[in-house]
């Protein structure tokens, strides 16, 4: 052959190639088409494993819409061409349904898909009936589950009667949650277009399928998962599972004295007033779940108490009892077996609170006067104050709480009646209870009218917030006629003023000796910033404030509130530190920028943004079970949380046209027979090569 | 190397090496040992050294065959019975599954 020739031929060939590939991408592109959305994944505790996972290379079902529930039987009685991925409304996903899909199994069932049409939904709830039921107060240590709630009685008198308890059920697809109307859309058009018609054929025809890929390592429960992680012959170092770990964020209304031998000295005389409440929530999905209701007016309330405390008692000079102090502690984990305060209570049975690196001498159970936690406020107007025995501490609490709150002076119209006995909510007061039932434990909680509890649903629209935006200063205490054309009386802000005003008005009264005789009360304005950080906008004027003058601006999106395991992003711990820091900390115009580095010294950005240096006390104390720090802890002991979430690789959807098994079963054998058939040619050619090449001498062949 | 080449004697030494070295829990050379020498052992005319090289043979053969009901019987007792067993079975392995018991 010509060199010419040759040469044409070479870049034919190379031209043929190149083409080739660009036109492969295309066709993947072209295949499928990528859906955005939220899995579903595994947690794992001492016992079980719960939630969801797909198959190792992703789960495909075939699209179809239910709308109602005659759909879902059709899907489960006489399914034409399973494996099928039912799209559910929210008011579908109920218990019965999801357990009749397990049930069905993989093989018909593949993959969930929950889309965002909320219109029929009147409660939504994946918590169990009796929250944190096995790790609650315990009337003696035989029991399994907490005295507190009866998950097998009436469900009305459960704490939370909407709940479906599919947040610990574990299923065999995985779930996927799609928000976004322009992803429905594209799932809706696909399942009218190609599978909404002639359903006879559907096995015979090429299906819209959608393919969800949420491979979960982990597996049986957290014991195994633990061991198989730590595994000296996991030469590979891959992670199973990792245990579930945040912050704990603490402060005090007053700095207290470093010391130098803190090994030795427990604070002695030093008197605390703990004002507790949670700073985390969860949902099914992954990156999900503001907890608005669920616990953020909990913390809002801690908030505003702390900040009203702070500008009421500047220092302790004020105080009847010079020892005395308040702690707000924040617990993180709460919705998981109480990790965070189980490891605050086991740190104080230790003398381990505040850490050594703090120069601080150690609070002891002993220290603590009483304990105020703050619980889920779902209606801030009618407040329970719980408490497991009367006491004249509760009963003495509860009339100065019920002066303020019916004070004609400031119209506050909150009811707040006492509780006693077993029915305590499910609380962090409750770890405290569990270590001893003796201690001096009151808990604010409201009667339970939450539809939406540990839910993605529960948001802003669930508290009902609008953002006022005001523009105003938020840091100092309000006149109570102050805002009330900014705020209408039935708004958040109003509830969440009431509530914090009168909670800070009986500190003040314990903590001074004196009745509360002023005009301020709380500012609405501070609660308004506050929601609008944590539920709409990192990038708010409060978090700025509480940051150093020239950090960056937070993300748009609200901090994500879920505990997460180590190296998660604690963005809410992060937040809250900083925020209770920035509110209960004392100026120091005296010093310089310069020379305001070292905590407990800090710069903060401040109101206008200048930048100013302040006195702060606030610190994280480590939220990881101490079931994870024994040495050979009992598992299955029940003692302690034993949460752990498992690791994965990836969580992705996409859509595609699935072909039928008889077009897929062609499309094999064509590719075996052309197979076949290339091999005899090849055979052929090369023993009668002679034909092609005769020009070369037989010996250079050889 | 090609063993129709060596002289009788080396062929018999190599035979007895093979099959001793299999001792050494490496039933793979006794299976090797078979598949090379089962055609000198006994296809090939008789030679003096045939009679014990078929020993070998023989025995390597036999050694392999226990060795191979011996390990598809444990595979089967420990792939059956892997999840029953717990944290013995998982400190057997060097490879464990992700995401299954």
């Amino acid at each position: 052959m010509a060199p010419q020739k040759k040469a044409a031929a070479i870049w034919l060939l190379l031209f043929l190639q190149s083409t080739a590939t660009v036109f492969s991408e295309r066709t993947r592109d072209k295949m499928y088409e990528p859906i955005l959305g939220a899995s579903c994944f595994r947690r794992l505790n001492g016992t079980h494993q719960t939630g969801c996972s797909s198959t190792y290379s992703g789960s495909v079902g075939v699209l179809h819409l239910v709308n109602v529930d005659a759909d879902l039987e059709f899907l489960l009685n006489s399914p034409p061409s399973p494996p099928y991925a039912p799209l559910i409304r929210p008011h579908l996903f109920t218990r019965a349904n999801l357990l009749r899909l397990k049930e069905a199994g993989p093989k018909i069932i593949s993959v969930v898909l929950l889309i965002n049409r909320t219109d029929k939904m009147k409660q939504f709830s994946h918590e169990l009936n009796c929250p944190n039921q096995y790790s609650g107060l315990k009337l003696n240590r035989s029991m399994s589950e907490t005295a507190t709630c009866d998950a097998s009685g009436n469900v009305a008198n459960t704490w939370n009667r909407w709940g479906t308890g599919l947040l610990h059920e574990d299923f065999p697809f995985p779930i996927y949650y799609i928000g976004e109307d322009k992803d429905i859309f594209k799932l809706e058009d696909c399942f009218e277009k190609f599978n909404n018609f002639n359903y006879e054929s559907h096995a015979l025809r090429s299906l819209c399928a959608v393919e969800v890929k949420a491979f979960m390592s982990a597996a049986v429960n957290s014991e195994v998962c633990i061991r198989r992680t730590n595994f000296i012959n996991n030469l590979g170092g891959s992670r199973y599972c990792d245990p579930m770990e945040g912050r704990n964020v603490y402060a005090t209304l007053y700095p207290r004295n470093a010391s130098e031998n803190v090994e030795v000295n427990v604070a002695g005389s030093e008197k605390f007033i703990i004002v507790s409440c949670r700073l985390d929530t969860t949902s099914m999905f992954d990156g999900l779940g503001m907890g608005a209701m669920g616990s953020l007016v909990g913390l809002a309330i801690l908030t505003q108490v702390a900040h009203m405390l702070r500008l009421l008692l500047p220092s302790p000079g004020a105080l009847s009892d010079r020892q005395r102090n308040v702690l707000f502690v924040v617990f993180d984990g709460e919705s998981y077996d109480y990790i965070g305060s189980q490891r605050f209570v086991y740190d104080m049975e230790h003398l381990a609170f505040p850490s050594p690196s703090t120069h601080t001498a150690p609070i002891s159970l002993e220290n603590i006067e009483f304990i105020l936690d703050i619980g889920a406020l779902d209606d801030v107007a009618n407040i329970k104050l719980h408490t497991l025995t009367s006491t004249p501490l509760a009963n003495q609490l509860l009339q100065q709480l019920n002066r303020y709150a019916k004070s004609p002076r400031y119209n506050f119209t909150v009811n707040i009646e006492s509780n006693v006995g077993y029915h305590i909510p499910p609380t962090s007061a409750q770890s405290f209870l569990r270590y001893d039932p003796k201690l001096p434990v009151l808990i604010l909680n409201s009667v339970p009218s939450n539809r939406y509890y540990h839910s993605i649903y529960d948001d802003l629209e669930n508290v009902e917030f609008t953002y006022a935006n005001a523009s105003k200063d938020y840091t100092t205490l309000a006149d109570i006629g102050d805002t009330a054309n900014i705020f209408n009386s039935s708004a958040l802000q109003m509830g969440v003023r009431n509530v914090s005003s009168i909670v800070a008005m009986t500190l003040y009264e314990i903590l001074s000796g004196k009745q509360y005789q002023g005009s301020l009360v709380a500012n609405p304005l501070l609660a308004d910033e506050f929601f609008y950080c944590f539920l709409q906008s990192s990038d708010c004027p409060l978090f700025k404030a509480a940051s150093s003058p020239n950090s960056p601006a937070g993300p748009q999106q609200p901090p994500m509130r879920y505990i997460s395991v180590q190296g998660g992003s604690q963005e809410s711990s992060g937040w809250t530190y900083r925020m209770l820091g920035y509110l209960l900390s004392h100026p120091q115009p005296a010093v310089s920028k310069e020379n305001c580095t070292q905590l407990p010294l800090f710069f903060f950005a401040g109101l206008n943004g200048t930048g100013e240096c302040r006195l702060t006390t606030q610190n994280y104390t480590h939220a990881l079970s101490p079931a994870f720090l024994i040495d050979n802890y009992d598992w299955r002991s029940g003692d302690y949380s034993t949460w752990t979430e498992s690791t994965w690789s990836l969580l992705s959807a996409r859509i595609f046209l699935r072909p039928s098994n008889v077009h897929e079963i062609t499309t094999l054998s064509i590719g075996i027979v052309v197979f076949i058939i290339s091999f005899c040619l090849i055979y052929i050619i090369s023993s009668r090569w002679e034909v092609l090449f005769e020009d070369v001498p037989a010996s250079n062949a050889a | 190397m090609d063993i129709s080449k060596a002289p009788n004697p080396r062929k018999l030494q190599l035979c007895r090496t093979y099959f001793m070295t299999g001792f050494a829990l490496l039933p793979f050379v006794w299976a090797i040992n078979v598949c090379w020498f089962c055609e000198e052992a006994f296809r090939k005319p008789p030679y003096p050294e045939q009679a014990q090289i078929k020993r070998y043979v023989i025995y390597s053969a036999i050694g392999t065959l226990v060795w191979t009901i011996a390990l598809i019987s444990w595979i089967i007792i420990f792939q059956t019975n892997r999840a029953a067993w717990g944290a013995t079975a998982d400190y057997m392995s060097f490879i464990i599954p992700l995401g299954s018991a």
